[in-house]
């Protein structure tokens, strides 16, 4: 079976010359079909930015990346486009939502937007999942960012996704509200054989992965199958006694 | 404080462009105006000066106007030009409506003004006309010709010329002997024509006797001032006469002419209020959005101890920046548009001026930087006091900016719009002299009116526009996005809706009267030829045709009836200004089935008039009243006979046929001819429009002819109004692009959202296309709305009044309006769905 998502040798450089930043140093990855994989790794460590490559929402300098059968690298608008109504669901730190929209539409805009009904068993699992039943047809400024964040996730998982993308996805949650929502994403992989994968600097948000990717410099340095909290804090720890190269990069936080 | 609120401007320059854009054009548009008229006033001044300038002295009747105006004598002309330090004398002989007809089409030549002169065989003696070739007329039966007038009516040296005279009521056929020129080598002053009879042919022909002249003109011996030389003649001048220098004539001429130009930029100036009004709509919605999207960064300036005064102070400070900026900007654009508008003018009424520079007068640039400032400061103020109100708290959390109710506004708009309807209605029963300024008060206050309680209607409305427009899932964000902030939509669709209820307005008041016209073409009344005066000017009896003319009229085959009608405008009736009849009231009476409401309608004698039931009403008049009705300078007490029943198409005091001795002229301005049954009309069209050729201007047509001439007349002044209105429609289509440009900033990451979950490019343009087309179709439908209501109100206004017999609605206008509408809203979502379009999805979900 295929990998679910694929980078292969994928640098990125950001300018030219001075003041050139490479965020990206020859990253190879196969995110595994049907597993919660979490990318980890200091501010500048390049985890967001091999999540936009993987996604497609960034340009690789060099290198190749796919999802499923489809090669990203060299898509034109339309094709990425394409991409993300059919093979790729995303789920944001925060305004994840459309405030026009009630939690409902906004759960069905992707299948709206490439007119697709929703299929109606899996979309009444994938609400009764998040326990979201009586809120459905609320606006999100009337829902918690918990629960704007659920709504989120159903969105992603309601047009079963080759993957879902999740970046900091409890990064502006409190712990509670944090917990649920990884809850919800593990058992998205154990029971509906969803693929994940999702940029975290958090060791306890990590320990809900299948497999966790350290990143530091540009570079996969290290990775763990089934961790715990503590084995991926441990991690850290001998990580952090690594030098950080200046070249750090900031993307999207 | 300053200086970061002036840096803050700097930052969002390009947020703000479209506001200056907007000052711009009405800056540009008013201002432009303003240069145009001071311009068009120098060149006719230096005209008059070109006329003058051999003049040092001018001696003219004190009382010009007066039905019997002093002349002349040849032995007071001697004896002035007898005075020390006259080197040159020359007596004035002229006329206007003087008008030659074309050799080749034997049709009148149409020229803006056509002069006579008398001349004798020493030509002008002051230098202004030169003898080009041939000589100057000795006989009776000859003319000289101005270069241009030979030109326009294809004449030259020896040719046979045909000449309307309105003294003679007739035209009369000379023979051209010469062509002349004005000094300079000019064809003509500014693209009239001039006929130079024979000097006592002239004063026979237009003043009835030889050796008379109207006014006289004398050169300066060197040395000799103009002063003390006006001095010198002053003591010699014969009673009822003034004596002017040069100088001062020059200034009185180009004053009166001035005051003519003054109304013509008054109503371009209004058309530019209208646009400066929309304008203020465009910055209000600008400034508004600025300061939501700032509000953040307000609050860090309050809770670091800015005063709300401060605050408030700042926001004014950048309006006041963007204000003067948009106007210095809108001045110089309106000095190139005024100097266009000049050199077209010139073209387009072929008038040839003397050249000279663009005039840029202090009263242009004052009114720029008022209309400019203004304009930014009112539009500013309400968003200046909501940034000022934003609590400090705000900078530390996420703004929520709750559904506010609309009920005050709503209240506020009532507020405005039930005394500005009031207003209106006042205005249209009509409380004298102040009307005007009162209907645009009232109109105003209910613009401000709908537009403060539009939000309420957008919901509804656009949402079912949206229900009609918004397929497909990008529609329906759209559908959203252009009700999520009602207020903002209802601002920008306001700003349309304020042109397009004017054009509105023009339009129903247009199709109203056209459809009167054809009611009354469908009637019978009798009449079924009309013979229409020149509109080349008012009509006071020196325009239109000999009524004697209607006598071969009437030998024609078929015609049964024939009435003249002389009109002028020149008149008076209680002091009031008024527009006099003259007419046979029997043959009136029969013709058009005039209805006796009180008294008898019967042949008038002198100072003997009757009144249509309005007047007689309004003004408290009964038969046997007494009248002061005064015609040109005359005056005289007129007794009231009759009463008729006022009707869209005969109205007014009419008197009877002896009056026309006191008009200007004896001509006739229309005459209606009846014929009988089954009679030729086509024919007798044909046989009537030959028997008045020799009348130039002078028009005939069976009645459908005449309704279509109406109506052309009131499709081109329709199409003037909305042309005038342009520039108000322009500016509230930027207003479109300017909200849906601030809206896309403020929405950059839904649009990286919507592009993350699969919106292809296209759906975003569709997305923002919706959006737009449904703004402006609101604001087209308000605007349609309120201008047959306002329209309506106009015509029953004047179906009151029996000016119009019934309301119509103009259906093809309003379709076009929608349409255009749907085209304004796609066009001013291009660029907007473009930028939108082209976001980057990675870096608009990003985006702070």
């Amino acid at each position: 079976m295929s990998a679910a998502a694929r980078a292969v040798d994928v640098w990125k450089v950001y300018g030219s010359g001075e003041a050139q930043v490479i965020a990206l140093r020859g990253v190879n990855l196969e995110v595994e079909r049907g597993k919660f994989t979490a990318i980890m790794g200091p501010s500048g460590s390049g985890k967001s930015t091999l999540m936009h490559c993987l996604a497609g929402l960034d340009s690789v300098t060099r290198g190749e990346v796919a999802v499923g059968d489809t090669r990203v690298t060299g898509l034109s608008d339309a094709g990425l486009t394409r991409l993300r109504r059919e093979k790729v669901g995303f789920i944001f730190q925060q305004f994840n939502l459309l405030p026009t929209l009630t939690a409902e539409e906004n759960i069905t805009l992707p299948l709206a937007i490439s007119g697709r009904k929703p299929d109606k068993a899996w979309y009444d699992t994938v609400i009764q999942t998040v326990g979201l039943g009586d809120r459905l047809g609320h606006r999100p400024s009337q829902l918690s960012g918990g629960q704007q964040q659920r709504v989120a996730c159903a969105r992603a998982l309601v047009s079963r996704p080759e993957v879902i993308f999740a970046d900091e996805p409890t990064g502006n949650l409190d712990s509670r509200s944090g917990a649920d929502i990884l809850g919800f994403l593990r058992r998205s992989v154990s029971e509906f054989g969803q693929t994940i994968v999702m940029v975290t600097h958090d060791a306890n948000a990590a320990s809900y992965a299948d497999r966790v990717i350290f990143l530091a410099d540009g570079r996969i340095v290290d990775e763990i199958e089934n961790p715990t909290a503590e084995a991926v804090l441990d991690k850290i720890k001998s990580l952090d006694t690594l030098a950080v190269s200046e070249d750090r990069v900031e993307v999207a936080e | 404080m300053i200086k970061a609120s002036l840096r803050g401007l700097l930052q969002r320059k390009l947020r703000l462009a479209l506001a200056v854009i907007a000052i711009v054009l009405s800056v540009g548009f008013l201002s432009g105006s303003i240069v145009l008229g001071d311009t068009l006033n120098a060149r006719f001044a230096g005209l008059f000066s070109t006329i003058n300038e051999n003049v040092a002295v001018q001696v003219t009747a004190k009382d010009p106007d007066a039905a019997e105006p002093a002349r002349l004598s040849q032995a007071d002309l001697d004896r002035l030009s007898r005075v020390d330090g006259v080197a040159q004398a020359s007596g004035d002989v002229s006329a206007e409506g003087v008008i030659p007809f074309r050799t080749d089409t034997g049709k009148a030549v149409t020229a803006q003004v056509g002069l006579a002169a008398g001349v004798d065989s020493r030509g002008d003696t002051l230098g202004l006309v030169e003898l080009r070739e041939g000589a100057w007329p000795a006989r009776a039966d000859e003319v000289v010709l101005s270069a241009n007038t030979a030109k326009l009516a294809k004449a030259q040296r020896g040719t046979q010329l045909k000449v309307f005279v309105p003294q003679l009521g007739e035209a009369r056929t000379y023979t051209v002997s010469g062509i002349a020129g004005f000094a300079g080598g000019r064809d003509s002053l500014a693209g009239e024509t001039l006929v130079m009879f024979e000097l006592k042919h002239a004063q026979e022909l237009f003043y009835g006797t030889t050796g008379v002249y109207a006014s006289a003109s004398f050169g300066a011996a060197s040395g000799v001032s103009q002063d003390e030389l006006k001095k010198r003649i002053e003591r010699e001048l014969p009673s009822g006469f003034k004596a002017q220098t040069g100088k001062e004539a020059t200034e009185e001429a180009s004053n009166a002419l001035g005051d003519s130009f003054g109304i013509f930029t008054i109503i371009l100036s209004a058309f530019a209020g209208v646009a400066a009004f929309v304008g203020i709509f465009l910055i209000y919605n600008t400034f508004n959005i600025i300061v939501a999207q700032r509000s953040r960064e307000l609050a860090l300036l309050r809770a670091m101890g800015a005063s709300w005064g401060q605050v408030i102070r700042a926001v004014l400070l950048e309006a006041l920046v963007v204000g003067g900026f948009g106007a210095t900007l809108g001045l110089g654009f309106g000095i190139a548009v005024g100097v266009g508008a000049e050199a077209l003018l010139s073209n387009m009424l072929g008038v040839d001026l003397p050249s000279g520079g663009v005039v840029v007068s202090m009263w242009a640039v004052l009114w720029s930087y008022v209309v400019g400032l203004i304009v930014t400061m009112i539009a500013a103020f309400i968003p200046a006091v909501k940034a000022s109100m934003v609590p400090p708290i705000a900078a530390m959390r996420e703004t929520v900016r709750p559904d506010k109710s609309l009920l005050g506004l709503s209240i506020t708009g009532g507020a405005f719009l039930v005394p500005g309807a009031g207003l209106v209605a006042l205005a249209l029963t009509g409380i004298g002299s102040a009307t005007t300024l009162v209907l645009a008060g009232g109109v105003v206050l209910v613009f401000l009116g709908v537009a403060l309680l539009s939000p309420l209607l957008a919901k509804p409305v656009v949402r079912l526009l949206g229900w009609l427009l918004g397929r497909g899932q990008a529609g329906k964000l759209g559908v959203r996005n252009a009700l999520r902030n009602p207020r903002r939509t209802a601002v920008t669709a306001a700003a349309l809706m304020i042109g397009v209820t004017l054009i509105t307005t023009a339009a129903t008041v247009a199709q109203s009267f056209k459809s009167s016209i054809e009611d009354i073409v469908g009637q019978n009344t009798g009449v079924d030829i009309m013979i229409l005066g020149p509109n080349t000017g008012p009509p006071n009896g020196e325009i239109g045709f000999n009524p004697a003319a209607l006598d071969e009229v009437k030998k024609l085959p078929g015609v049964t009836d024939t009435a003249a009608w002389h009109i002028t405008i020149e008149a008076a009736i209680a002091g009031t200004p008024a527009f006099i009849s003259a007419a046979d009231v029997p043959t009136a009476k029969r013709m058009w089935q005039m209805q006796e409401v009180g008294g008898q309608l019967r042949t008038l004698g002198a100072q003997e008039m009757v009144v249509d039931d309005n007047m007689a009403e309004a003004s408290r008049w009964k038969a046997g009243d007494q009248v002061t009705v005064g015609i040109g300078q005359t005056s005289k007490k007129y007794t009231i006979v009759g009463i008729y029943k006022r009707t869209p198409t005969l109205q007014g005091p009419i008197l009877g046929l002896p009056a026309v001795d006191d008009f200007a002229g004896k001509l006739a301005y229309q005459g209606f001819v009846s014929l009988d049954d089954g009679a030729d009309v086509a024919g007798t069209v044909a046989k009537v429009e030959d028997i008045m050729s020799d009348y130039p201007g002078v028009t005939v047509g069976d009645m459908s002819s005449f309704a279509r001439q109406q109506s052309q007349a009131f499709d081109v002044l329709v199409n003037a109004i909305t042309i005038l209105l342009g520039v108000a429609l322009l500016i509230a289509l930027l207003g479109i692009i300017n909200t849906l440009l601030l809206s896309i900033v403020e929405r950059t990451r839904e649009l990286g959202l919507v592009r993350a979950v699969g919106l292809s490019r296209g759906g975003v343009v569709r997305m923002v296309g919706v959006e737009s087309v449904l703004i402006s179709v609101f604001g087209c439908l308000l605007g349609v709305t309120l201008g047959v209501g306002l329209g309506a109100a106009f015509v029953k206004a004047l179906i009151d009044l029996d000016f119009m017999s019934k309301f119509a609605l103009p259906w093809a206008n309003l379709a076009v309006y929608v349409g255009a509408a749907l085209v304004f809203g796609v066009v001013a979502a291009l660029w907007p769905a473009r930028r939108a379009a082209k976001l980057n999805v990675l870096e608009a979900i990003a985006y702070e």
